[in-house]
């Protein structure tokens, strides 16, 4: 945040685990696509595209097989070094152990950041997502989408150039799921930050993202890349907007055939 | 809310107390009560049948033996040794059990080796090394001290290396992703994660350390409660014999009662 942004580009990216005893998975296959510094940037596809995969290589837990990912500077295209990330899960991955003000502040202290300051900026980022009053609480004391919140903003105390988001609302019942992205789609409109989201939800990708990588099934490839023209700030009252709407539709209808095309590849080889 | 009946003022009375049957609900009072209530039976049948103090000392023949022993008899000395006997050792298993705990679940090499020895050392009776222990160590402080550490190490071992296992891979990720390195990752995320089940490891080692280190007292001590417990036998001194018993189980009590209030505070540890 604050700092000049870098682009990061995925060529030709692939991931193949050979393992000695079994025969090889193709976890991606062949991705080719650019994430804009300073934009969201939502991959959708069918489960099994390969998408958190992406996510992973991207955050640089895993290394690709083939192809190469690459940090750039948008300006005049250098090689920059790797930005500083950080990922909200699915799962949330709170420590249990920990209360919510130590769960945010984990990172900070772990990178040394004296007390005062980590105190400060670990209460600043509870308030951005509404759980001043929950700092002492302990996780299992907490709903799902209050844990979701926390995991919000243990990533964005560490003010990341790119936030990594892993399907952050799949284990969230449907209203909450709502609050939520709205509350996602404020934080990230005024953090500035980058940000790729992976996501089964046509509606979350719409309401959060400025580019839409849709992806297909085995073999995982990019199908479409399309840009979200709607205006910010979004909410809810934006799916009523005719746009919305159009985007949608093109959306699932690609979608809809990589689904029913994954679902027959998916039966013939399991 | 207009069409809610009125609520009868019968809700608004509490309901008719009954102290005798709350006090026999309380566990506390169910506990001593009835170990109170054993004493004094024990106390008028060893009267009443008028059977020999060497075979059946009477309660109250063992209180005062015991307090007699406390007084001037050195009973606080074998105490104070026996203890120490048994937590040196065990404070020293812990420390190195749950280091060697969490190097063995981090390495593949280390497992492979270790594997093989604990499943060659943990089923052997401990009992069984005190020979051989003697023959290396004498009969002193190293001794006693190893005899306690062998007592504790398997189960604390064990235990870290099935608590680390049982870590969620998604917080190890989650604190990569936070920037912890190897060692971070170590201290903060697996350790933390495997602290309930270390925690029942060092519930079964304790367990195993009192009773090595008071059977090894026994057999070749001086000093300490099994010592005396065993020359008080030796002599036919049966209050003796009672009153070292007491204070082992008196023992025993604390040391369950402290593991229970641990375990009761562990309660953040537990995911859900």
């Amino acid at each position: 945040m604050g700092m000049p942004a870098v682009a990061i580009e995925a060529d030709d990216l692939g991931l193949t685990f050979a393992p000695a005893s079994a025969a090889p998975t193709v976890a991606l296959e062949t991705v080719s696509c650019r994430f804009e510094p300073g934009r969201v940037t939502a991959l959708i596809g069918p489960s099994g595209c390969g998408k958190s995969t992406l996510l992973q290589i991207v955050r640089g837990f895993l290394d690709p097989t083939r192809g190469q990912l690459r940090f750039v500077e948008p300006a005049d295209g250098r090689m920059a070094i790797r930005p500083a990330m950080s990922t909200v899960w699915q799962a949330f991955n709170l420590f249990p152990w920990l209360t919510v003000v130590e769960n945010v502040a984990f990172g900070l202290d772990l990178a040394g950041v004296p007390r005062a300051e980590r105190d400060e900026r670990a209460h600043r980022a509870i308030a951005a997502v509404d759980l001043t009053g929950f700092e002492d609480r302990y996780p299992r004391q907490l709903s799902g989408g209050m844990r979701q919140r926390v995991g919000l903003a243990r990533a964005l105390v560490m003010e990341p150039e790119v936030l990594l988001l892993d399907e952050p609302f799949g284990a969230l019942d449907a209203q909450t799921r709502l609050v939520l992205q709205e509350q996602l789609a404020r934080l990230v409109e005024t953090s500035g930050t980058t940000a790729i989201l992976v996501t089964h939800s046509i509606e979350e990708a719409i309401l959060l993202a400025d580019t839409i990588v849709v992806m297909t099934a085995r073999p995982g490839r990019v199908a479409a890349r399309i840009d979200v023209e709607l205006p910010r700030p979004r909410s809810m009252a934006t799916t009523r907007d005719p746009g919305f709407a159009a985007l949608f539709d093109r959306i699932y209808g690609l979608l809809r055939d990589e689904v029913m095309r994954a679902m027959v590849s998916g039966g013939a080889s399991a | 809310m207009t069409e809610t009946p009125p609520i009868s003022n019968k809700t608004a009375v509490a309901p008719p107390a009954r102290p005798t049957r709350s006090l026999l609900d309380d566990p506390n009072v169910l506990g001593w009560g009835s170990i109170v209530l054993a004493l004094l039976i024990w106390e008028l049948v060893a009267w009443l049948s008028g059977v020999s103090a060497l075979y059946l000392p009477r309660p109250s023949q063992i209180v005062v033996a015991l307090i007699t022993m406390f007084g001037s008899g050195g009973l606080v000395v074998d105490l104070a040794v026996t203890l120490w006997r048994i937590f040196a050792g065990f404070a020293l298993a812990l420390v190195l059990g749950t280091l060697l705990g969490l190097w063995i679940s981090t390495s593949f090499r280390t497992r492979a080796v270790a594997d093989m020895f604990i499943a060659a050392l943990y089923p052997l009776p401990k009992v069984t090394l005190i020979p051989l222990l003697i023959i290396w160590l004498g009969t002193g402080g190293p001794f006693m001290l190893t005899i306690s550490f062998l007592g504790a190490i398997f189960p604390i071992v064990i235990n870290t290396v099935l608590g680390v296992s049982q870590c969620d891979p998604g917080l190890v990720l989650a604190a990569r992703d936070l920037g912890a390195n190897r060692q971070q990752i170590m201290r903060r995320v697996l350790l933390p994660s495997a602290i309930p089940s270390i925690f029942a490891g060092m519930r079964l080692g304790l367990g195993v350390s009192i009773i090595l280190v008071v059977a090894a007292e026994m057999v070749v001590g001086k000093t300490g409660l099994g010592a005396r417990l065993y020359l008080a036998g030796q002599i036919l001194e049966t209050e003796q014999v009672f009153a070292v018993l007491i204070v082992l189980a008196a023992l025993g009590i604390v040391v369950t009662k402290l593991q229970d209030a641990v375990d009761a505070s562990l309660s953040n540890w537990r995911t859900d």
